[in-house]
């Protein structure tokens, strides 16, 4: 479908998307960053944030609370999550680093599976975010268009945690110079507790919010977890801006490729990853020490 | 029970006495509880047999998907096989409608299930199964939400020699080009859902319409598209666009932008599960449920219950079977009342398929009167009229796909609905033998049952 | 008689007897614990899947999560193949498929291999997800798409006097059975042969190995293939096994699961995959068919992996091996060294040449807008030995680096025998006789001191890179002489059999020297050999420097003056990375500028 409506149409869309990925892998390349692990039960986070809110929703029946809570819970499942196991894995090879988390993905999703059975849930949009906006030709849904507002505020806010708060300037340091950081003294363990239930969280809170958009099933993780791995790549594994550029290429190149042949458009995202990673090996953000 | 069996035997032994007499002059000789030794010795060991029905009791093995993307229609189907089982196991008078000779089990002995977890993957089926027939002997075997998984069992079943039983497939391969003399489908498919329900949308909308496709990115998906496409065609019917996804899309919107801007009339929607939930949810979101129909061809199990009446109102589409097809007819009301007083649900189709299956199963090998598979597969491919609770259907001998009615069924509005759970109307119920393609039009090849 | 029959039975054959062994008996066994012959049948391809990732992961320490991509291709090409007729032959097809992976491998690897760690892993499952798209969609002409191939036909063999046909479960074990036995074997001797060791100093210490004179790129690539070929292999047995293709192959989970069950074995065990293969199928079943938990195995089982994989480092093989070595503490028996097998090879040949054996044109090097060494001049003649010194921060170590080609300079020249090897890589001129030993220790830590030098030891005879994967290290010309030779010049002889990683500091310093020598190169460079060394040692080291000159030339960075100035020739001085002096250590020591930049720093 090339035509100039279309290209518009998905030009935006690509942003839409692209910040969704942004949000979500941002969790995952801090984790990375600062604790060193690569956390492959993040798309169980996402899940998990969707399923905290639908049962939020559940008894309060208000959006905006459901949201809260959600997020509150992924993170106190982070936090938890850290403590009880990731931590004793910072001493380990990555691949037991991997392993690990990849088992814990699957625990948790069949936690889930247990608690909620595997029929789909639904949590629908909030009544302000109910209808179509239509912009001249450009027409699209309410509550994505808002979707893109919560989202830009979302990582505002995660970047505002990263560059002007004292865990922040901890965290990138430690992105930079782990080894520096432990010998300045911070109490590291804290540091690290607070990182991975802040990249749990902002994973989680994405999946409340993307709720109404995508129907909740325990597997819904699962693909959002490969096409964040390509995001960080691209963007450079462990920064924060890498994420967000990441995530803006990889919608763009989703949406773009989709007019010309939408069965390719996905594979499209690994080819220009892998081009990245050839021409610009440590990702277009990324610091070259993290290689 | 145990005199009736014991007279079964006796006449079977009889026959095969006549059969080959010099083989067996000792038999005669034998008491009787010993004749039913003699009668399977008449028939040369195969696959499981008679392995398999030695004992008091057979095994049957089921896989279907309880994890996994298709883990909701796997458990429905899983249901459906173990009430059916239940009621074989107890007699039960719906089972004995199906099958009129069954008394208690099938030729009286009782019935184990196994189940196992595919994960909607044909690899870990057929790992399954093939535990299930060489560690126990099972003599049927059973399940799958996937048209790849049906695939890759029908080859098993050829492989091992034991009958197996699909579930849900809509593929046209799985009586089409990869069919198989031991596989025996109950459900519809891509093809007789396509000209089933073709007429009844030029009825509706009218001639020369614009179209757009969703369709999943394999053979299955394509199958149903290629088959919309050839029976809208005669009636002007064209496809503005094609929009192919793969499996497990998470967002729909990109390939639905594209539907939106291709000033289409009707989107036909060809996926399943969870993947038809999320792009109709989506597709709404966009609007473009208020712009165009929505037609899901091939409408999966549940579908409706995730999705919701607003989402599915005025939805046209096909199913295998509708839960109020139980307010005309005894049968579907028996199998509703049933499954709902175990389960505690109202049943989908697929719990319906894996029930109809076992019962025809029963019946084909009571008819039989012995495992052996190939006397069970000439008792299926009789062309014997079977009563079911779809009115009476038949196996055609050629494919192996029953010849059933296909059920045309419209979403129902919120307000319109009588009970939580009535969801659709079946507008239009088409015989199974007029939208079916010659037996040998998808190039089936059945092959030996020996 | 060679003289090393009996412990080169001990060491390669009689483990392939016991396998054989293992293998034979396995089916009567294994049953009996409730496994199915399918089950069992299974492990076997995917213990054969194992050992080639074993090799490129336990071994080579490249974690790649996109073996399914080899797996799948294998499998199609013989299954297509066997299926269609062209190759009716279940042997040839199936070898086919294996070269099919191996080939496969070549673009895929010079591709990922460009990167290390998670970005490698990630790069490998990209490709694989790209592999099964193209399964599925535009060549599901070839491949059947979701539905696989099927009618994969069983082996048949006629030996001519001997006809084998595998007719079910049973017949198919021994067919599988042989398979994995040869592909043990395989594999066994790559990992004894050269290229063994040498991938396992790849996994230890890239840069190391590197400087040490082999390429390592080309041995990760071979790794890589070697990896490849097995994953084929093991595809096109999966397809034969079942007689069926399925899709999955190519699947993420399918190379997840590689990695699991490699884990939950262990790694570098070349058996764990098979081990952990049998762990993770026979769960699967027990939970299912036995406990009857419906969809919640899968959640047992997760936690089941977690809990394994937070409590066994080392899977479950090393978990048995640390178990035994507790209750079975190893006897204190001598470490008897066999005596030379060779003669020592004569000396590198040399050129022709009269002139400076090493030097250095006007180099500079420059970090941003810092000048680590500026326009440095440096000539050595033959059998010279030479110090370099300096205060600390002069630029000693940069200009070390650039010598031996670790890092290139920004500007200026550098000359071996008259040839410009400026750019030249590390590798190369390690080959060329030039290397050097570091100020921090550069070892392989989780090998032997005998393994460690024979990592530098092999590089003389066989160039930056040689695929002799089947060769015995003992037939490579002069490898155990020159080991035992630098064991007993290093004093190190009785520790040849201990782990680096147990050896005292002493001990590591002298090895790390000992590395350097063991590439037998003509000029040495040595980066403060004394460092960290008691009196006593650094005495012998002195003496033992003074053993090294003979034949040789040496170049010694060192601050312990004392030393310096008694064994050197000539001494160059580097301040504030430019060359401040040069002449003999009495010449330096009354060098007015020399005694100003030390009174400015430290004055030894």
């Amino acid at each position: 479908m090339l035509s100039w409506p279309n290209f518009v149409s998905q030009l935006f869309n690509g942003l839409a998307l692209g910040t969704l990925l942004a949000l979500i892998s941002s969790g995952l390349t801090i984790i990375y960053g600062t604790l060193g692990v690569l956390n492959l039960a993040h798309g169980a986070m996402f899940m998990m944030g969707g399923y905290a809110g639908f049962l939020a929703f559940q008894y309060t029946g208000s959006f905006v609370l459901s949201v809260i809570i959600g997020s509150l819970t992924v993170l106190l499942i982070g936090v938890v999550t850290e403590r009880l196991i990731i931590r004793h894995f910072y001493d380990r090879p990555p691949e037991d680093q991997v392993l690990v988390t990849f088992g814990l993905g699957i625990v948790f999703v069949e936690l889930v599976r247990l608690g909620f059975g595997s029929l789909a849930r639904q949590v629908n949009p909030p009544s302000w975010g109910a209808g179509v906006v239509h912009l001249g030709f450009l027409f699209y849904p309410a509550y994505r268009l808002e979707l893109l507002v919560i989202i830009a505020l979302a990582l505002a806010v995660l970047y505002y945690i990263l560059y002007r708060t004292q865990l922040g300037m901890i965290v990138r340091a430690g992105i930079e110079d782990a080894v520096m950081v432990d010998m300045l003294g911070i109490n590291i363990d804290k540091v690290f507790m607070l990182v991975f239930g802040i990249g749990a969280m902002a994973a989680g809170f994405a999946g409340i919010i993307n709720a109404p958009v995508l129907a909740l099933t325990p597997d819904m993780g699962d693909d959002i977890l490969i096409e964040t791995f390509v995001v960080v790549v691209i963007g450079g594994v462990g920064s924060f801006p890498g994420a967000i550029l990441g995530g803006l290429i990889s919608g763009e190149i989703l949406s773009l490729t989709s007019m010309v042949n939408p069965a390719y458009s996905q594979v499209m995202l690994f080819v220009v990853m892998t081009l990245v990673l050839m021409l610009r090996p440590q990702g277009l953000l990324g610091a070259k020490s993290r290689t | 029970m145990a005199k009736n069996s014991d007279t079964k035997n006796l006449g079977l032994s009889r026959r095969s006495l006549l059969k080959s007499g010099a083989q067996l002059a000792g038999a005669g000789l034998l008491p009787v509880a010993l004749a039913r030794n003699a009668f399977a010795e008449t028939y040369p060991a195969l696959g499981t047999f008679p392995a398999g029905s030695a004992g008091a009791s057979v095994f049957v093995g089921l896989t279907t998907p309880l994890t996994g993307t298709y883990a909701a229609q796997g458990v429905d189907e899983r249901k459906g096989f173990e009430l059916a089982i239940e009621h074989l196991n107890a007699g039960h008078a719906l089972m004995k409608k199906y099958s009129p000779l069954t008394t208690k089990g099938v030729l009286g002995k009782q019935v184990t299930l196994g189940v196992a977890d595919s994960e909607a993957k044909p690899n870990t089926a057929v790992q399954a199964q093939t535990r299930f027939i060489t560690e126990n002997k099972a003599v049927m075997i059973a399940g799958c939400v996937s048209s790849a998984v049906a695939v890759a069992l029908n080859k098993l079943s050829m492989r091992e020699k034991v009958i197996y039983l699909p579930g849900i497939s809509g593929s046209n391969d799985t009586t089409g080009k990869d069919c198989a003399r031991y596989s025996f489908r109950e459900c519809h498919y891509a093809y007789s859902a396509a000209a089933a329900l073709a007429p009844e949308l030029i009825k509706t909308f009218g001639k020369n319409k614009k179209v757009a496709f969703l369709t999943p990115d394999y053979t299955y998906g394509h199958s149903v598209t290629s088959s919309m496409q050839e029976f809208l065609k005669p009636a002007g019917w064209t496809t503005v666009t094609d929009q192919v996804a793969p499996l497990g899309t998470p967002d729909y919107n990109t390939y639905l932008l594209n539907i939106a801007n291709s000033g289409a009339d009707v989107l036909i929607n060809i996926n399943f599960g969870n993947d038809a939930v999320n792009s109709i949810k989506q597709a709404n979101q966009l609007g473009i449920l208020q712009k165009m129909k929505l037609v899901m061809p091939y409408i999966s199990p549940f579908l409706s219950k995730q999705a919701g009446p607003e989402l599915m109102a005025g939805v046209y589409g096909t199913t295998e079977w509708w839960w109020t097809l139980s307010q005309t007819n005894e049968m579907a009301k028996m199998f509703v009342d049933e499954f709902k007083a175990k389960n505690g649900y109202t049943p989908e189709w697929g719990a319906h398929a894996g029930y109809v299956q076992v019962a025809l199963w029963a019946d084909a090998v009571e008819h039989a009167k012995t495992f052996y598979p190939p006397e069970v597969i000439k008792s299926y491919e009789s062309g014997r009229k079977l009563t079911t609770d779809m009115g009476e259907v038949s196996w055609r001998a050629e494919d192996h796909q029953l010849v059933r009615p296909v059920y045309i069924v419209k979403g129902k509005a919120a307000k319109d609905m009588k009970s939580p759970d009535d969801y659709f109307e079946i507008i239009e119920t088409v015989a199974g033998a007029g939208v079916m393609q010659k037996p040998d039009a998808f190039g089936c090849k059945l092959g030996s049952a020996t | 008689m060679n003289p090393s029959t009996p412990s080169h039975f001990r060491r390669v054959w009689l483990p392939d007897l016991i396998t054989a062994l293992g293998l034979a008996l396995a089916p009567f066994i294994l049953p009996q614990l409730g496994f199915a012959q399918d089950t069992i049948n299974r492990i076997l391809v995917l213990g054969l899947f194992g050992i080639g990732f074993d090799i490129l992961f336990g071994y080579t320490g490249l974690l790649s999560f996109g073996q399914a991509a080899f797996f799948g291709t294998g499998g199609f090409v013989a299954a297509y193949l066997m299926t269609n007729n062209i190759v009716p032959n279940v042997i040839v097809s199936l070898l086919i498929g294996t070269l099919a992976g191996a080939l496969i491998a070549i673009p895929v690897g010079l591709i990922s291999l460009r990167r290390t760690g998670i970005y490698f892993a990630m790069i490998t499952v990209a490709i694989a997800e790209t592999f099964f798209f193209l399964e599925n969609s535009p060549l599901a002409f070839l491949t059947g798409g979701e539905n696989g191939i099927s009618g994969v036909p069983s082996p048949s063999l006629d030996l001519g006097f001997v006809h084998f046909t595998v007719t079910d479960g049973r017949s198919m074990y021994v067919f599988l059975a042989v398979c994995f036995l040869i592909g043990m074997m395989i594999a066994r001797r790559i990992i004894m042969s050269p290229v063994g060791t040498i991938l396992m100093a790849i996994r230890d210490n890239p840069v190391r190995a590197r400087a040490l004179g082999h390429a390592v790129e080309s041995y990760k690539l071979l790794a890589f293939v070697i990896a490849g070929a097995y994953a084929g292999f093991a595809g096109g047995l999966l397809g034969v096994m079942q007689g069926f293709m399925p899709p999955d192959a190519f699947t993420f989970d399918t190379s997840g699961q590689l990695v699991l069950q490699t884990v939950i074995g262990g790694s570098a065990t070349l058996f764990g995959p098979l081990v952990g293969a049998a762990v993770w199928l026979y769960l699967r079943d027990f939970l299912q068919a036995t406990l009857h938990l419906g969809a919640a195995w899968k959640l047992v089982l997760g936690i089941v992996f977690v809990v394994l994989v937070a409590f066994l480092r080392r899977g479950l093989i090393g978990g048995a091996r640390d178990l035994l070595a507790y209750l079975m503490p190893p006897s204190k028996a001598l470490t008897v060294y066999p005596a030379p097998l060779s003669p020592l090879p004569l000396p590198r040949t040399r050129e022709a040449f009269s002139g400076p054996v090493l030097q250095a044109k006007s180099i500079t090097k420059r970090y941003g807008g810092l000048y680590a060494n500026s326009g440095i001049d440096f000539s050595v003649n033959e059998g010279e030995l030479r110090a370099v010194i300096g205060p600390n921060g002069a630029g000693k170590s940069t200009f070390f680096k650039m010598l031996t080609c670790e890092v290139a300079p920004t500007s200026g020249q550098i000359l071996f025998h008259g040839r410009d090897i400026t750019g030249t890589d590390v590798t190369d001129v390690c080959q060329m006789g030039v290397t050097k030993s570091y100020q921090v220790n550069q070892l392989f830590p989780k090998l032997t001191v005998h393994h460690n030098l024979m990592i530098a030891a092999l590089g003389e005879g066989r160039g930056r890179f040689r695929a002799d994967m089947t060769r015995r290290i003992s037939h490579v010309p002069g490898v155990e002489a020159r080991i035992h030779e630098t064991l007993k010049l290093m004093h190190l002889t009785d520790k040849s059999e201990t782990p680096v990683s147990d050896l005292a500091y002493g001990e590591k310093r002298r090895l790390e020297i000992g590395l350097a020598l063991a590439t037998n190169p003509t000029v040495l460079l040595l980066d403060e050999p004394l460092a960290g060394m008691s009196p006593q040692e650094r005495a012998e080291t002195v003496a033992l420097l003074r053993d090294l000159r003979v034949g040789r030339t040496l170049i010694i960075v060192e601050h312990d003056m004392d030393a310096i100035f008694g064994l050197a020739d000539k001494i160059t001085v580097l301040c504030e990375g430019k060359l401040l002096a040069e002449g003999t250590p009495l010449e330096i020591k009354n060098n007015k500028a020399v005694q100003d930049a030390y009174l400015g720093g430290e004055l030894d």
